[in-house]
Parts: C-alpha cells; structure tokens; sequence
C-alpha cells in the first residue's frame, strides 16, 4: 500500500532540512576551530575551547537526529497515512530545546560536553551558578520530550496498521512461518527505532531530571554509576538511532535507481530485529573502563558490540553491493552519496569494534581513536546519507539535476573527510587524549592535517548546501 | 602494542572494505539479471557471515583472557609484593600516597575521585598510554601495573572534568634498581 505524502509533512521536511543544513555548516566550523586550536594554527582561551566543544557535541547529534527524522518520516509516509502535526511538534520543540542550549553555553556558560556526566553540572554550577545548567539540561529534556511524543505516535500508527510492534518487525515470519516478504523496510526500521530510541529517551529523561534535581537541592543526589548507565544507554542509543533511521533512504534510492525491489526477507528481518535487542545492550562499551560494574556485564559490552556489527556487515552493507552489482544504476549525486554512505558506516563499524575490545579500550579509551571512528560513521555514514536524502528530496519533489559540480562537491567531502578521520585514528594510536583544549607538541601534526581537511570538508558542504538551497525553489513550485 | 594492532587492523579492514565497493562500483555500468545474481550473492555471504564470526569468536578467545579488571589478573604475573598506592581526581589534581617507584616495582593503583568524574591514564615517558582507569566519586577502581623501564610518567586525566581538564596532570618516577646514581 503506498500513499503519497501530506503537503504540509513535505513542507515541514524542507524546514528539517533547511535546518540540518544551516546547523551542520556551523557545527563543523565548530569542529574545524577546535582542532586549529590543538593545532596551534589559532589560539582560544580553554574556556572558550570547551565551551565550542559542548555545543558542536550536542549540535551535531542533534543534526543527525533532525536529519534522520525527516528521512524516516518522509518515506514512511509512502506506507501508512501520518499526521503531519506530530512531525512538526517534533520539529518546534527541537528548535525550543536547541535555542535554550545555544543561551545556555554561550550566554551562561555551559561547557561540560554533551554527555553531562554527573555530577560534573552540579560542580559546575557551584562556580558559574545555576541557570547554564539548568538551562542546558532543560534544553535536552525538551529535545528528548519532542521525540518521545513523536515515538508514541509512531507506535501507535504502526500497531495500528500491523497489529503490533512484533509483526512490523516481522516476527511473523521469524517465528510463525509465514511466508513471503515482511513489512517494508522503512517499516521495520521505523519500529526498531521507535523501540530502542523510546528507552534511551526515558533513560536519558531520568538522568536530567535527577541532575536537575540535584542542582536545585544538592541533599538529594545519585549514584554516580546509575547516572552513568543512564547517561550511556540515552547517549550511545540515540546516536545510533540516527543511523537507523536515516539508512531508509539507503533502503529506498537504491531500490529506486536500481529498479530493483529491497525487500524485507527473513535474513533482513532477522537483522534488524538483533539490532534492536544488540543496541539497547552494548552502551555498556562506553563504561570498560569503570572496573566496579560487574565482569559479566562488561563482557556482554565486547561481546555484543562484536555482534552488533554483523547485521550492518552481513545485511545492509552487503545488500547495497549486492542490489548495485551489475545493475546499470545511474550514478548521480544521490545514489553516489547513499552508496558511500553504507562504505562509511562500515569503515566507522570497523575501529569501534576494536575499541569495544577489552584489552584494547583499556589502551585506547577516550584518546581521538573515540572520535576518530565516530566521525567515520557519523561522518562519511550519517551526513552523507543526510545530504543524499536532501539531493534526492529536491529531486523527487522539484527539478533537480546532477552537474560536474556535484561530482566535485562528492569527491571534496570525502577526500578530506578521509583525512579528517584518518588523523583522528593516527592520533588516537599515538595515545592523544581527546577533549583536550592544548596539545602537547607531540601530538599537534596530526591536528594541524585534521584542521587543513576540515576546512576542505566545510568548503564541500557549503557548496553542497548552497545546490540544496537552490534546487529547493523547483520544489516550492510543486507544493 | 594494542594500539599498533588496532590501527594496523584498521587500516587492512577498511582496504578490503574499500577494494569491495570498488569492485562493485566497476561492475555497475554492466547489467544482468538480478535473480541469478541474488542467488549467487545469498550463498557467498552465507561463507562471509561464517568467516566474520569466526573471526569475531577467535578475537574474543584471545582477548577474554588478558582482563585489566581483577587482582587475580594481576596476582598471576605479580613476582614482587604489589605496592599499594592510593590515588583521588580532583578538579584539576591527582592526589597519591606516593609517586617515586622503582623498576620491577608492581603497584596496584586504588583510584577514586573526589569531586566529578576523572580519567587515570598512566603515560609512559614517551607518552604512550600504558594503563588506566574511570576515577569516579564514591567508587574505588584498581589497576596494576608495572614498571619496567625507568623515567618520568605521567597521569593524565582521560574523562572530561570541566574547563582544567588539559592541565590535570602529574608526574611520577621510577628509577632503576639502587637508585638513581647507580643506573647512571
């Protein structure tokens, strides 16, 4: 069954992406200032430094999300019949919860990084006073609140359409033996989302209200480690939901340039249903180095992130080969940049496996290897799935066509996102700790060959941009 | 070591990842039917997903066994009495109950902090990172380790703890067997 879009959620994914955009070119002029710093190229005050490194934190995952979600909406909506206001709740209180954090680090100073460790910003707020915080957190619990909204919308629809969560993730077909092809995979996705995203949000709603708390009435405290495990387990699924959600548009371009079906076979179904048991259980890799969890669970950490990269390496990765093989696809700049994008997140899955490695995170925790593999999949993954999306969007929707132009803009955001990526992980081997405002002489060639390669990247984004931007009036005369 | 194997490995799984989509790429202006070469793909990658949890299960094996977490780990190699060294983060110094050692000498460090959340990341003096472990408020973690070389390490706070972070920093000694004048 397939439905065309609601003219108002089709304007509202240009606002998500007009968005995306505009915040992913500031975020990474963030990123390229932080590294001219280690660098030595340019100087900062450290206060400045980690307050620049806060904000391009929570601002890119916050690009990722903003991105993904208007995929995942957009083509979803060819399957089940959605009401655009959800989807646009969802975007205003985004946009609520990014301007308070924007006060909160600029105007009041915030700076303990976006995953807030507890009970860093209770610390803090002892010396640079309460309302940074408070607003930060707040800023976040809006963000989270908007989400969770949307997934219980979601869930609702979906249960509606399949009659249960299971049965669009295909247990029926796992378990009951049904035959043929499941639900379409924007469905399984959707739902895979809906479920591990929901827990992290309620995990992550939990910490920040408790932090709050906290800072409000410093008798009433947490747990360290609890605050942790809640802070990982919002923090580590989030970011991957962005993944999830944005990889239908892997799922639906290919299929469309290839004319061939991607369709939800048992091996998929099975995938994607490990993904979802796999990424609500690994955040624990994030806490290998905190001896005092138990053993067994910091074992399930390794373990299961091994496995966790099978479904990517095994179904998904493998399917785009396999579905682009010998298909006489038309390469332009959408189905060029989904295709990268399925290269990038396994080259990011790669390093984060080892780093999940015991013996290896033990050496290797929180240098730039960290970074360094997830820029690779959020990077050369993530954003480029994103900027496909927005070069397919315009083109479906308005008039688009691929030039040179964007053969260049392709091959200047990856080239230099190489070298972005690779300078992280040389430094990473080299023990450079990341989030660190001043580098010691050793460790500043690598940064100074980061920064040249970001500028390079923010270039090829602003050209990017500024195609998207343009091809969007063709779309204005179609809605 | 670990981090040479981790960067080597790196490097020769992504080249093959690399070599794959490329290969793909050069195929994909040719056209076949998709049936046959669905049929073929299935039963490749059924040998593929072998060969990767193969490998997976083979680097679990190996790895399982080197834990850093418990003294039974360390107490199996331990030759000398294990130093005990009691070591607390604080916004922005590390405070230990001694930091001049001796070669062979094997420490176990009881870490702790005692505002937020710190990093023990023990650094050789070639600034290679050696050992470590989280410093959190109202937990005590252990890590051993020892030394073999002499020099000045360094503590360096590896979990972000406000804006002193970089500066955290503290320097130990070891020296070789009889003193310093005797390893001149």
């Amino acid at each position: 069954m397939e439905s065309s879009i609601h003219p108002l959620a089709k304007k509202t994914v240009i606002y998500y992406l007009m968005t995306t955009s505009i915040l992913l070119i500031f975020m990474m002029i963030l990123g390229v200032i932080m590294l001219l710093n280690q660098g030595e190229m340019i100087q900062i005050s450290p206060e400045w430094f980690y307050k620049i490194m806060t904000a391009h934190g929570i601002g890119m995952v916050g690009v990722a999300a903003l991105g993904g979600t208007s995929i995942m909406w957009y083509f979803l909506s060819k399957y089940i019949k959605l009401r655009p206001s959800i989807f646009l709740q969802n975007f205003t209180l985004s946009l609520i919860g990014i301007i308070l954090i924007v006060i909160a680090i600029f105007g009041f100073n915030f700076s303990d990084a976006w995953t807030f460790l507890y009970p860093l910003p209770a610390q803090s707020a002892q010396f640079y006073g309460v309302t940074g915080p408070l607003l930060f957190l707040f800023g976040v619990l809006i963000l989270g609140v908007g989400y969770l909204i949307m997934y219980a919308y979601l869930a609702a629809r979906l249960i509606k359409e399949y009659g249960g969560l299971g049965k669009s993730l295909g247990w029926d077909y796992i378990f009951r033996g049904k035959k043929g092809y499941g639900p379409p995979p924007a469905v399984v996705a959707t739902t895979m989302v809906v479920i591990t995203n929901s827990t992290a949000v309620i995990a992550g709603a939990i910490v920040i209200i408790g932090s709050i708390i906290n800072i409000l009435i410093p008798a009433i405290s947490m747990d360290p480690m609890l605050a942790k495990h809640l802070t990982y387990a919002f923090g580590h699924v989030f970011c991957n939901a962005t993944i999830y959600m944005a990889v239908i548009a892997v799922y639906e371009v290919l299929s469309h340039y290839t004319k061939r079906p991607w369709k939800s076979n048992k091996a998929f179904l099975i995938a994607w249903n490990a993904s979802t048991l796999f990424t609500l259980m690994i955040y624990t890799h994030h806490l290998l180095m905190d001896f005092a969890v138990p053993t067994w669970m910091l074992i399930i950490g390794q373990v299961f992130s091994y496995a966790n990269g099978l479904p990517v390496m095994v179904v998904t990765a493998y399917g785009a080969l396999m579905i682009v093989y010998r298909s006489g696809i038309k390469w332009d700049f959408a189905s060029s940049l989904l295709f990268l994008a399925m290269f990038g997140w396994v080259a990011g899955a790669i390093p984060a496996i080892i780093d999940a490695t015991i013996v290896v995170n033990h050496v290797m925790h929180n240098t730039k290897w960290v970074p360094g593999h997830f820029h690779t999949y959020m990077g050369m993954g993530v954003i480029a799935m994103i900027l496909g999306f927005m070069y397919y969007f315009n083109k479906k929707e308005g008039s688009m066509k691929h030039n040179h132009f964007d053969t260049f803009s392709i091959a200047l955001y990856f080239t230099f996102f190489t070298g972005i990526v690779g300078s992280f992980l040389y430094a990473g081997s080299m023990s450079t700790p990341r989030r660190w405002a001043v580098h010691m002489p050793e460790w500043v060639l690598s940064d100074q060959i980061g920064a040249i390669s970001g500028i390079f990247v923010v270039l090829a984004t602003v050209l990017i941009t500024v195609r998207f931007f343009t091809g969007l009036k063709g779309v204005g005369k179609t809605t | 070591m670990y981090q040479m194997i981790a960067l080597y490995l790196t490097i020769f799984f992504e080249f093959l990842l690399a070599l794959a989509f490329a290969f793909v790429y050069g195929e994909s202006k040719r056209t076949s039917e998709y049936g046959p070469i669905q049929t073929k793909g299935y039963k490749i990658r059924k040998y593929y997903f072998f060969a990767l949890v193969a490998t997976m299960g083979i680097a679990t094996i190996l790895t399982l066994d080197d834990l850093p977490y418990h003294s039974a780990h360390a107490k199996e190699s331990a030759t000398t009495e294990t130093k005990v060294v009691e070591v607390t983060g604080l916004q922005y110094y590390w405070e230990m109950s001694e930091d001049h050692f001796t070669i062979g000498d094997q420490v176990e460090f009881i870490v702790t902090a005692g505002d937020v959340t710190h990093g023990f990341g023990l650094y050789t003096e070639d600034l290679e990172l050696v050992a470590q472990t989280q410093a959190m408020p109202g937990y005590e973690n252990s890590v051993y380790y020892t030394f073999e070389e002499p020099g000045t390490y360094q503590i360096l706070c590896l979990e972000y703890c406000s804006v002193g972070h970089h500066v955290m920093i503290k320097e130990i000694v070891v020296e070789p067997k009889g003193g310093v004048e005797n390893g001149e």
